[in-house]
């Protein structure tokens, strides 16, 4: 007996506006603990080293809408892992993060920019320098932000302790995304 | 857009009409030839175009015609879309205005469809309270229960998850190019994760394994085996659907994916193309990934030890169904058989039963009845099985009184003894003497009530009427004057003399005192006075004869009586020989003693 279980069917959550988001920047710029208190997901950290990424959502609100965000946080391009290009595919943005305390990561976050243009096209994205509660190490140059900034470029300071610049950067990427 | 008042091919005449009236009227004679007709063509589609009535008469025209070809076209979503509002509205207005009109015209599918639910309803939670009164008794119901205890899910569901042979608990159609869920059905109390994340990290792994192995671009990761879980994966130009199954499912499962991921691909290309997040128009879709969601129960199990034990019930019931059949068939020979007995002469069953195994027959036999043993043997029964207990007595039945008569009287061959209602008849040709016997005996015997011997042919007697004819008709001829027989004649009284032994001997059987008169004849020739002594001397001489080879002389009378008793009219020769004789009167038939009651009297 085969049946189907349609007239028993559970209906899964209304229709909502789904946004695939890229999260990338260096090994350990934190970018998985900026997200840990404000995503809700399924799968462990684990999965960032064996697979390279790791998926979770979060809901946003953006010029009045509701948007699923749902963040594939990327394994750090280094020398110990490469980063898989091909799970950026059909994203409509990406975060780009990077340690205030090192400086290689965010010039870093520079190139990464300019190789995503290249692979993707022209995409909405911010840059989330993070460690702001450690704002004494930063090894950044407020001229190197400010001439981003010209460029066009969202840059927010964001801390994973505290909390700091993570939803206005949230909000900000979907913003840019609705447009 | 403003509208000129009038064609603006017009507008460069118009002037001309009042200035030039000179050589302008011909002129506009012949603009009025060549473009009269233009005109007149021309202010008719102004009509058409400027007037709404005629507008609303033209496009009703071809209203239906329009939507059916835009149906073909397979612009039929922009068109339902289009419609959707207004249709939206004609019902709530309806509904407003009237209910019952809408109610009638939905009357005939709402009934069925209810009907249908409820049933569908009843129908689940029947099966799932006979699944949960099936298992929560037996050795396994107890483990499955400690099970739920152990891992906090339901005892049905636990059931569940054991009687099921496959579930698909979740299908996914994921756009391929941004991993996100663009539909999702779930199959009833199933632990739903977020569409997204499963969505998300499906393709990662899809991309992940790609990337690893490095395999053809097309190429993807078709199956994903998780303990008892598996994950079918059926791939599309714009999406993929990913199938989460407990169990395993048939093979021909996979087509059905294909075809729905067809079917999709059909309906939903452009929008899968140009997907940018909004999942609303695929919510239709969901209803094709949910007739996805089979499931399959093992066919019910539990009932082996049941079926031992009906097995079991079964051979007990055939064994004593057919232990029964056999005895009733027993006792129905059984009975048969001491209905035979009944109906046997001489034997009178007083009791019956069965005992120990064996069957006690008690009654009253006559010694001469049929022996039961044997009955018994012919009848086909063991006679280890019976035990009898006769009582001898005298039957009065018919057929032992005949053999009862037959052992006495001992009837000699040829003579069959009846007895009908105690009445002996014998039947057959017998002596005298036996006659004699069976009416002295018979009435002593037990149940005889008399005896009948006109059936019985007295061989005695007849003998004695045989002979008595034989010498009665004997003629002992005699020559002319004399007194001596023939020599022929002689012979002829020679062999006639054992006869007449004979006939004395049965005489004396039968108990007759028989005298034979010799009686001697003469012609008619020659005088009286010498005929009387001539005929005379004749029968003496026939006396003399018999009594000289032994027949006893007291019994014989000669007397000659001349020719006053001719044998023959003599009318020639041979008549008057024939008158020259002797012949032989048998008489007095007086008895001995007593009557000879039954036996046939002696005739002279």
């Amino acid at each position: 007996m085969v049946l189907p279980q349609a007239q028993l069917l559970q209906r899964p959550s209304p229709a909502m506006l789904l946004k695939k988001v890229c999260m990338l920047g260096s090994f350990a710029v934190g970018k998985t603990s900026l997200v840990r208190r404000y995503v809700g997901g399924i799968f462990s950290d684990t999965y960032l080293t064996t697979v390279g990424v790791k998926i979770d959502n979060k809901i946003v609100q953006a010029r009045e809408n509701e948007v699923k965000v749902v963040l594939w946080d990327l394994a750090g391009d280094d020398e110990f892992q490469k980063m898989r290009w091909t799970y950026l595919r059909g994203a409509f943005g990406y975060l780009l993060v990077a340690d205030g305390t090192r400086a290689a990561t965010l010039a870093k976050a520079e190139a990464l920019e300019q190789e995503m243009r290249q692979e993707l096209g022209a995409k909405p994205f911010v840059l989330l320098i993070n460690k702001s509660d450690r704002r004494s190490e930063w090894e950044m140059e407020p001229a190197w932000q400010e001439g981003l900034v010209a460029r066009g470029w969202d840059i927010f300071h964001t801390s994973a302790k505290t909390g700091e610049g993570v939803e206005k950067a949230f909000s900000k990427l979907t913003a840019k995304m609705l447009l | 857009m403003p509208m000129p008042e009038e064609p603006i091919f017009r507008l460069p005449l118009d002037p001309d009409e009042e200035v030039s009236s000179g050589n302008g009227g011909s002129f506009e004679e012949l603009r009025h030839l060549i473009l009269a007709p233009e005109q007149e063509d021309l202010a008719r589609l102004r009509e058409r175009v400027e007037n709404a009535e005629q507008r609303t008469s033209d496009l009703s025209a071809v209203l239906p015609e329009a939507i059916h070809l835009r149906r073909q076209e397979g612009g039929e979503e922009a068109l339902g879309e289009a419609l959707r509002p207004t249709v939206e509205e004609a019902l709530r207005e309806s509904v407003r205005k009237d209910p019952g009109t809408l109610a009638d015209a939905l009357f005939p599918v709402m009934g069925p469809a209810i009907r249908r639910s409820i049933l569908q309803t009843l129908r689940s939670f029947f099966d799932s309270f006979n699944e949960a009164m099936d298992h929560s008794l037996s050795l396994r119901g107890v483990q499955w229960r400690i099970e739920a205890l152990r891992t906090g899910r339901s005892f049905s569901e636990i059931i569940l998850l054991h009687s099921l042979v496959f579930r698909v608990e979740q299908v996914f159609l994921i756009h391929k190019k941004t991993g996100l869920p663009l539909a999702h059905a779930v199959a009833p109390a199933v632990a739903m994760q977020d569409a997204s994340l499963v969505s998300g990290m499906l393709s990662a792994i899809q991309d992940f394994v790609r990337d690893s192995f490095h395999s053809a671009k097309g190429e993807i990761l078709q199956k994903i085996n998780v303990g008892e879980m598996e994950v079918w994966v059926e791939d599309g130009p714009y999406a993929i659907l990913a199938a989460v199954i407990r169990g395993i499912p048939p093979p021909d499962y996979r087509l059905r994916m294909a075809e729905t991921l067809e079917h999709i691909h059909r309906n939903f290309a452009s929008q899968m193309e140009r997907f940018q997040g909004d999942t609303g128009p695929f919510a239709r879709a969901t209803e094709e990934l949910s007739r996805c969601l089979e499931f399959q129960y093992k066919e019910k199990q539990s009932s082996h030890p049941r079926s031992y034990a009906l097995v079991f019930a079964g051979v007990v019931l055939v064994l004593l169904a057919g232990w029964w059949s056999y005895r009733a068939w027993e006792n129905h020979r059984w009975g048969q058989f001491v209905e035979t007995l009944r109906g046997e002469p001489g034997l009178v069953v007083t009791d019956f039963e069965r005992q120990h195994g064996r069957y006690e027959i008690r009654g009253l036999r006559d010694p001469l009845a049929a022996d039961p043993q044997t009955l018994l043997s012919s009848a086909g029964l063991d006679q280890r099985d019976a035990a009898f207990h006769w009582a001898p007595y005298y039957a009065m039945d018919d057929a032992i009184l005949e053999k009862r008569a037959s052992a006495l009287l001992r009837p000699p061959s040829g003579v069959n003894l009846k007895v009908t209602d105690g009445m002996l008849r014998p039947e057959g040709e017998a002596s005298t003497v036996w006659a004699a016997e069976v009416r002295d005996r018979a009435p002593l015997l037990p149940g005889i009530r008399g005896v009948d011997l006109s059936q019985l042919t007295d061989t005695d007697q007849a003998e004695f009427n045989r002979l008595q004819s034989l010498v009665q008709t004997a003629i002992i001829r005699f020559p002319l004057s004399s007194a001596t027989p023939t020599p022929e004649d002689l012979e002829t009284l020679r062999r006639l003399t054992p006869q007449i032994k004979s006939l004395f001997e049965k005489a004396q059987l039968l108990r007759k005192n028989v005298e034979v008169d010799i009686v001697g004849h003469s012609d008619s020739s020659g005088e009286e006075s010498t005929n009387i002594p001539l005929s005379q001397s004749r029968a003496d001489r026939v006396l003399y004869q018999l009594t000289r080879d032994g027949v006893a002389r007291v019994a014989l009378r000669s007397r000659g009586v001349a020719s006053a008793e001719p044998l023959r009219k003599e009318e020639n020769e041979e008549a008057r020989q024939y008158n020259r004789s002797v012949t032989f009167r048998i008489s007095a038939v007086a008895p001995l003693h007593g009557s000879s009651a039954g036996a046939t009297p002696a005739t002279p």
